[in-house]
């Protein structure tokens, strides 16, 4: 028995605790509701699904950590598809689309970040208008309709619809090792400690002699190249640059990022919370859909559930103060 | 290398610095020696914090030159600063809420191990090390944010000393401290002399510098005025150089004997963590001191009377009217108000202008119809602010921008200004200058002259004795010893204290 009451204490302590609880609730839940959630194939292809906004949230929550917001992956997930496929088109080479790709994104997280971290302009509506004015530049480009890939690289399909060892899907397993390698940045070097230092007390971390500008615009940068990742599994998955393809996704990812525990106001924070934010959103969305709930309610449902448990965060947070 | 001990470790040439419509500082010298403390004092507002900001690399100086053993220097960033071996303990507490002690301390430079990777484990080892180098009981793996002001002071001086820093500079450290910990503090920088470092003492407090200091620099209106050993010195010689005048009694007395009616009372008053079962009254035209070891509870007191915290049980009534517990508002309304012992967090709104932080408890007394009375407001704030002789360039300009004794003084006048019935004032002039202090005393010795209460925090001893008619002592949360001041002692307070 004390054995474990300790165990939920370390589970309740760290801020990770009760959202592993809550996303065991959601398993159990429906797995004794759906008889077809449990399996292999259901569970795989919800971690397939939920991969994209890990990446994105990656980046998203890293941003936030830093005492800013960037909201623009949605659009950014389908802008780079456009360079992605017009490249391998022209080439035939999936090197140098990803490259395409990868340099759109990283334009766009320059300019997020200088913008937001160098002339101070306030974040969320810097990346509000890159948001719009991508999605607008997509419609433009596409004139509204997707582009197919035409060059039909094998290795293309594979990233995004291929499964390691025949089971867990790719992205699932890049968006695990991006989530460990930079939880490990985050909790274990400097920089990361730098991130959460400029979120937690911007005058604090410049007294210390940190370049806070610097850190901030370097949370933009690998929040748009992590979207870019996100935006060529998609491409690959969809086998085209679709000109939709992304709309409101940045809703979900902050949400979950939020539901995750990061703070909007900065240096609070951890990716696994985010990453456990994002599955609980992405099997709550699974189970309802196998409910044939219609979508309406799921909606209704994941938005009471998000004021829900950060309303429960705020309330811990002001029990302890 | 070893350099001589003596010679000027930093010498600040002719510096010039202003804002927009002050002028902060105008030709000043500064020059520093290792292993010798230089005290800096001056008015509030007499340009100390700037001179410490531009030596720490905060704001850029607009004239003058710096020189570090004999080269000049550019001190752009606080980089810059530290790198040149410059550390600043500044005035307001500086560190990251959310991170440990150890992590805090290691700010500047994780340690890291071959990989790269902090080495939390050596980091937590060295903090704790440094602590019990120094004798200072802090738990390295506690949290910033759940630390009283006193230990994240603690933890902001460690901090100077885990970098190899040839310059260490302290803004009113003390301000926070209990005897206790500023005589560890005070072994410390005689540590830091013995190590040949150059230390810049900035305090409002005079008998540290008579203890502390080899030289003194005295700085008014941005202008250098005299550097002078120490022992050049009298504390009239002090205080003439720092205001231009002299103070003839620091406590005046002008008012007459309390009266009987009781607008405050409070009885059997506990709370969930600290108090326990606290009683007291106080009466029209009466200054009721508390005295109290840190963490005796007396801020907790101070929250619980004037409704801002809950309380667990007991009862507390203004002119005779119960208070609802945990309630501002009737709090206010019936005339109680709390000035604040943490004026950055409880207390200031940083980025609204300096009237409308005066005016904010007060603004239904200027309003006609429900409209605010621009010119009243204003007349009345400008009021303040000559009687205090708050110094600011306007009244519109963000209180940021004023220097630490000002923003108190704007503080202060924001319950002068509402009207209240009883005062609750918590460590009141912590960061004043003596000048402003002497003005404080004659206000607090006329509002009980006009008919109010006064309850007043304090661990300045001479100040209790100066200023109560009676005063109550507190220990592990409750009241150990009432009596009046007559018959009050330091030895009587501590012993009751301690109890
Ligand atoms: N950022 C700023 N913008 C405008 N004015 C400023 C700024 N910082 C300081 N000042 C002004 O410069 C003058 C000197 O302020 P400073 O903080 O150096 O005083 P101080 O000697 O440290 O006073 P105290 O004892 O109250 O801390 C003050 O008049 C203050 O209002
Ligand atoms: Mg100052």
């Amino acid at each position: 028995m004390p054995q474990s009451r300790n165990l939920l204490r370390v589970l309740t302590r760290r801020s990770e605790g009760p959202l592993l609880l809550c996303l065991l609730a959601v398993i159990g839940f429906f797995a004794l509701a759906s008889d077809t959630f449990l399996s292999v194939r259901n569970i795989t292809n919800v971690l397939g699904q939920a991969s994209l906004a890990m990446m994105a949230g990656i980046g998203v929550a890293i941003v936030f950590i830093s005492g800013e917001v960037d909201v623009s992956c949605g659009s950014l997930l389908a802008a780079v598809a456009i360079p992605l496929i017009v490249v391998m088109n022209a080439t035939n080479s999936l090197a140098l689309g990803i490259a395409a790709a990868l340099a759109l994104g990283g334009v766009v997280g320059v300019v997020n970040g200088f913008l937001a971290a160098y002339l101070r302009i306030n974040s969320l509506i810097v990346t509000l208008g890159t948001l719009f004015v991508l999605r607008g530049g997509v419609y433009l480009y596409t004139g509204q309709t997707a582009i197919p890939d035409d060059a039909g690289l094998e290795s293309f399909f594979q990233l995004g619809n291929g499964r390691l060892a025949g089971v867990l899907p790719y992205p699932a397993v890049a968006a695990l090792v991006l989530l460990l390698v930079f939880a490990y940045v985050m909790g274990h070097r400097p920089f990361g400690r730098h991130v959460f230092a400029a979120g937690g007390n911007p005058d604090v971390a410049r007294l210390a002699g940190y370049d806070v500008p610097r850190i901030k615009f370097a949370g933009f940068v690998v929040s748009a190249l992590l979207a870019t990742c996100a935006g060529i599994m998609l491409a690959s998955r969809l086998g085209s640059a679709v000109h939709v393809a992304g709309l409101g996704f940045e809703f979900q990812v902050v949400a979950a990022v939020v539901l995750g525990g990061v703070s909007l106001s900065g240096g609070v924070g951890s990716l696994f919370g985010m990453a456990l934010g994002v599955l609980i959103l992405s099997f709550l969305a699974n189970g309802l859909g196998m409910l044939d709930l219609a979508t309406e309610w799921q909606l209704v449902v994941t938005g009471a559930i998000i004021i829900a448990a950060v309303s429960f965060d705020e309330f811990k947070r002001r029990q302890k103060l | 290398m070893l350099s001589d001990p003596h010679s000027p470790a930093l010498a600040m040439q002719g510096i010039g610095k202003q804002f927009p419509g002050v002028v902060a500082l105008a030709d000043v010298d500064l020059t520093l020696t290792g292993g010798q403390v230089h005290a800096l004092i001056g008015e509030n507002g007499a340009g100390k914090s700037t001179l410490i900001k531009i030596l720490a690399g905060v704001y850029q100086k607009d004239s003058g030159s710096i020189r570090i053993g004999g080269v000049e220097a550019e001190l752009r960033t606080p980089r810059d600063a530290l790198r040149l071996g410059i550390k600043v303990v500044f005035q307001e507490i500086a560190l990251i809420p959310e991170f440990t002690v150890a992590e805090n301390i290691f700010l500047e430079r994780h340690p890291v191990n071959r990989i790269g990777s902090i080495a939390w484990g050596k980091l937590r080892a060295d903090a704790k090390a440094l602590f019990d180098r120094l004798g200072f009981a802090v738990d390295p793996g506690a949290r910033a944010r759940d630390l009283p002001i006193s230990t994240q002071q603690m933890v902001e001086i460690a901090r100077a000393l885990a970098h190899e820093a040839r310059i260490v500079v302290m803004d009113e450290p003390t301000s926070s401290l209990t005897p206790k910990e500023v005589a560890l503090l005070f072994t410390v920088i005689r540590r830091l002399k013995s190590l040949g470092i150059a230390v810049v003492y900035v305090s409002h407090k005079l008998d540290e510098i008579f203890e502390i200091a080899d030289t003194v620099t005295v700085l008014r209106d941005g202008r250098h005025i005299s550097t002078k050993p120490v022992a050049a010195h009298t504390q009239d010689s002090l205080i003439q150089d720092m205001i231009g005048r002299r103070i003839e009694f620091l406590f005046p007395r002008a008012r007459g004997p309390a009266r009987s009616d009781v607008l405050l009372s409070v009885r059997g008053l506990s709370t969930k963590d600290k108090l326990r079962d606290v009683s007291f009254e106080v009466r029209a035209g009466e200054v009721f001191g508390f005295f109290g070891l840190l963490g005796a509870g007396r801020t907790e007191l101070a929250k619980a009377i004037v409704g801002f915290d809950p309380i667990r049980s007991g009862e507390i009534a203004i002119g005779g009217q119960p208070l609802r517990p945990h309630d501002t508002r009737t709090g206010v309304a019936l005339g109680i108000g709390l000035l604040t012992e943490d004026r950055k967090t409880e207390g200031l709104m940083l980025e609204q202008s300096v009237q409308h932080n005066m005016s904010l408890a007060a603004l239904g007394g200027f309003a006609v119809a429900g409209f605010v009375q621009e010119a009243r407001e204003r007349s009345a704030v400008q009021g303040f602010v000559d009687r205090l002789r708050v110094r600011t360039p306007g009244l519109d300009r963000p209180i940021r921008d004023l220097s630490g004794g000002n923003q108190q003084k704007v503080l202060l006048s924001r319950w002068l200004l509402r009207g209240l019935k009883v005062i609750v004032v918590d460590e009141p002039t912590r960061g004043i200058d003596v000048g402003a202090k002497s003005e404080i005393f004659a206000l607090i010795d006329r509002l009980a002259g006009e008919g109010h209460a006064v309850v007043m925090m304090t661990s300045e001893m001479p100040e209790l004795l100066g200023l109560s008619d009676r005063i109550a002592v507190m220990a592990n949360g409750r009241i150990t010893a009432t009596m009046p001041r007559a018959d009050a002692t330091q030895e009587g307070l501590l012993s009751a204290a301690i109890a």
